[in-house]
């Protein structure tokens, strides 16, 4: 149990945050649920995540936010992101990356290989010091 | 013999009363011709009369010119009248800016060059009196023609007169008609050139007047336009600019140069090269939309020709798109919005079903009944926002039908009021019905589309209560012209932020619901019943639901004849309500 990889999931559409909680826990992964960026702030203090899947659109806090916050935080700056998206706003993840996001997925068309490929190559670069 | 007297006697009566009778006849003869003679030099003046006055419509039409006018007159004069000389004093403008007078005068016969200065001082006496001015020799710019002049001619004026040129009720100069001989111009014929001026100068006047009413309509015209209008002259100089092009440009001054508009536009567009280009090419050009202080402006430039296809300059014309523009953002949001609230639930149902086959859920019988919760949760979700709008489109297109029955809304109002009940309750809300009695039992509504419309503001009203709270549903009659906040205080309601001038123009039923919650922000209200913004604001916000609710109730009720209305406080409360309009022996 103890070498298993930690993700937090940020999503507020609850359907979706327990499709990837499935997958993920299916695929081995230990995971943690977050419905909003203010919850998930609070979450990656406590369960200290090894990646953080994070929803661009949401309520109380957005995405966007939540991740400057977390780059913000010496305590939570090296953990890897990878944006949710659905939008085809190629602006906004390319703004979500020069933030410092590792990855992203578009949620429409995710396929659960796409899903763990992205986690677990992410994963292993998160190990080495960031890029930027 | 007395026979041969009487012969003779009888030729001589005859021969007298002979001479008595051709004399009589001659004299009635000339009489008859006289008078025949003067009526038809009557009629050949007035011929020329008629065909000056024709000539001088004729050339109106070309010219406005009022010396053009006078000319003509002048130069006809000659068939109607004998004179020496005839001569025009107009008032006219110098380059400086200074009052100057025009003088001009034709010599039919050689006069002495003494006649002329006379007629000259005479005219300028006159001039001076009619206009209640003091001009001086010193202010004439003179000009003389025809025959040249006679030393040994007579130097006096034997006969004149002066006939005032009046435009628009305003004399604005003098004719002159001279002749050396004494007692020349009778009564007549001074009468005449009378008639013919005032002819004249009532057709200059009424053409003045159609063309300033014209230029006056096409300058309101210009001046008013929601578009921006410069008009640039053959020099490439502004001639015209109107105030919405002043306040697109963001020019201070009343009246901008060529260089303040161009520096306006400075590195959003080239509008020398696009003029040069415009009339070079003779076409209209449509420039790409440019950003100025905050506006999106479409710029066209069309060159301006003459009947003799002669270049006068070019038209620019500045179209504010900012709307169509904004407008096509919302559509964007909206379909991105869509993208949202469609596809991630879709997303996440397709994923759950998958996992519905794996091996862990399925011997996992919590798990199992959680996914199959959340997609018929989803499914349910999906399925009222595709109603919704459906319901929107059905509203915008004009395909909303009404079924109005004769139905009793306090019923229909107390059946919603307990199928709520349950929910209310679950947050520890109050909810409850206040229907005034005057209500009559029967009105003709279409009762699904009613309870839709309460359904939308009672759960609306439940999300936005705190625990704790209250919901009042109420009913009561508007009477027509009288003020509802009026009536809600006789009711002995209390509508948190209700304000004065909600006056209806039939008697209405008014239905309620006024919650003990949050409130909304004023500027908010008017967004309420904005789909595009209410989507937005739906996919961002926790709480379930499209937002289309009060767009479709407000659909609802104008198919209806009623409206839909919002008072609200923040932090007190708000009010939702519907007026539905009842026929007129109802409050009877």
């Amino acid at each position: 149990m103890g070498d298993k990889k930690k993700i937090l999931v940020v999503e507020d559409e609850e359907i979706l945050l327990a499709a990837l909680q499935e997958e993920l826990n299916q695929g081995g992964y230990e995971t943690l649920g977050a419905g909003d960026g203010e919850e998930g702030l609070k979450k990656v203090k406590e369960f200290k995540p090894d990646l953080i899947l994070l929803d661009l659109v949401m309520p109380k806090m957005d995405g966007m936010t939540t991740l400057k916050h977390l780059k913000d935080d010496t305590a939570s700056r090296d953990i890897p992101v990878v944006i949710l998206t659905n939008l085809s706003d190629y602006e906004r993840i390319s703004e979500a990356l020069s933030l410092g996001a590792k990855d992203y997925l578009v949620k429409a068309n995710y396929s659960l290989n796409d899903l763990m490929d992205k986690v677990k190559s992410v994963i292993a670069r998160g190990s080495q010091a960031p890029t930027s | 013999m007395s026979l041969t007297l009487s012969v003779t006697n009888l030729f001589l009566l005859l021969g007298i009363f002979t001479v008595v009778v051709v004399t009589i006849f001659l004299f009635e003869f000339r009489r008859v011709r006289t008078s025949l003679m003067l009526r038809e030099s009557e009629m050949t003046r007035r011929m020329y009369q008629l065909s000056i006055l024709r000539e001088i419509g004729e050339r109106i039409g070309y010219s406005l010119k009022i010396e053009h006018i006078i000319e003509v007159i002048v130069g006809s004069l000659r068939r109607l009248l004998e004179y020496s000389t005839v001569a025009y004093m107009l008032l006219s403008t110098s380059p400086e800016g200074k009052a100057r007078i025009t003088f001009n005068l034709n010599v039919e016969r050689p006069v002495h060059p003494k006649f002329i200065e006379g007629v000259k001082r005479t005219m300028l006496g006159s001039l001076n009196t009619l206009m209640g001015k003091e001009f001086t020799l010193e202010d004439i710019d003179e000009t003389i023609s025809g025959t040249i002049t006679d030393p040994t001619a007579a130097e006096s004026i034997g006969s004149f007169f002066n006939v005032p040129i009046v435009i628009d009720s305003s004399p604005i100069g003098l004719l002159n008609i001279s002749d050396p001989s004494t007692g020349k111009y009778r009564h007549k014929e001074v009468e005449i050139l009378f008639t013919i001026m005032s002819q004249a100068s009532d057709a200059v006047s009424k053409l003045e007047r159609v063309l300033k009413i014209e230029k006056g309509k096409l300058n309101s015209m210009v001046e008013s336009m929601a578009d921006g209008v410069l008009m640039i002259d053959r020099l490439k100089q502004l001639s015209v600019i109107n105030p919405a092009a002043r306040r697109m440009l963001g020019l201070q001054s009343e009246h901008p140069t060529i260089f303040e508009v161009l520096d306006a536009l400075a590195n959003q567009f080239d509008l020398r090269t696009r003029l040069e280009e415009s009339m070079e090419h003779d076409k209209l050009i449509v420039a790409p939309a440019i950003t100025i202080n905050g506006h999106f402006l479409q710029i066209l430039v069309s060159p301006v020709k003459d009947e003799s296809k002669s270049f006068l300059g070019a038209v620019v014309l500045f179209h504010d798109i900012t709307k169509e523009k904004e407008l096509e953002k919302m559509r964007e949001d909206f379909t991105s919005m869509m993208v949202h609230e469609l596809r991630s639930p879709l997303t996440g149902i397709k994923s759950i079903a998958g996992l519905l086959t794996s091996d862990k859920v399925k011997t996992d019988a919590q798990k199992y009944n959680q996914f199959v919760g959340l997609i018929s949760t989803n499914s349910q979700d999906m399925l009222e926002l595709v109603n919704d709008l459906l319901d929107v489109a059905k509203l915008e297109s004009g395909k909303f039908q009404l079924i109005k029955k004769v139905a009793d809304i306090s019923s229909v109002i107390e059946t919603r009021v307990n199928s709520f009940k349950t929910l209310a309750e679950q947050t520890n809300i109050t909810l409850s019905a206040k229907i005034d009695p005057q209500v009559p039992k029967a009105l003709e509504f279409d009762e699904h589309k009613i309870t839709q419309v309460l359904n939308n503001f009672i759960s609306n009203a439940i999300k936005f209560t705190r625990t704790g709270g209250s919901i009042v549903v109420s009913a009561f009659l508007l009477p027509q012209g009288k003020d509802l906040a009026q009536q809600v205080v006789e009711q002995s309601l209390v509508w948190p932020g209700i304000k004065k001038g909600i006056m209806l123009g039939s008697d209405a039923l008014v239905v309620a619901i006024t919650d003990s919650g949050l409130g909304i922000p004023q500027s908010q209200i008017p967004q309420l019943f904005n789909k595009f913004v209410q989507l937005e604001n739906a996919a961002r916000s926790e709480k379930k639901g499209t937002g289309l609710g009060l767009v479709i109730s407000k659909g609802i009720m104008e198919a209806h004849q009623g409206t839909i209305g919002v008072f609200s406080e923040e932090g007190e409360g708000s009010t939702f309500y519907l007026t539905l309009p009842v026929g007129p022996q109802v409050l009877k």
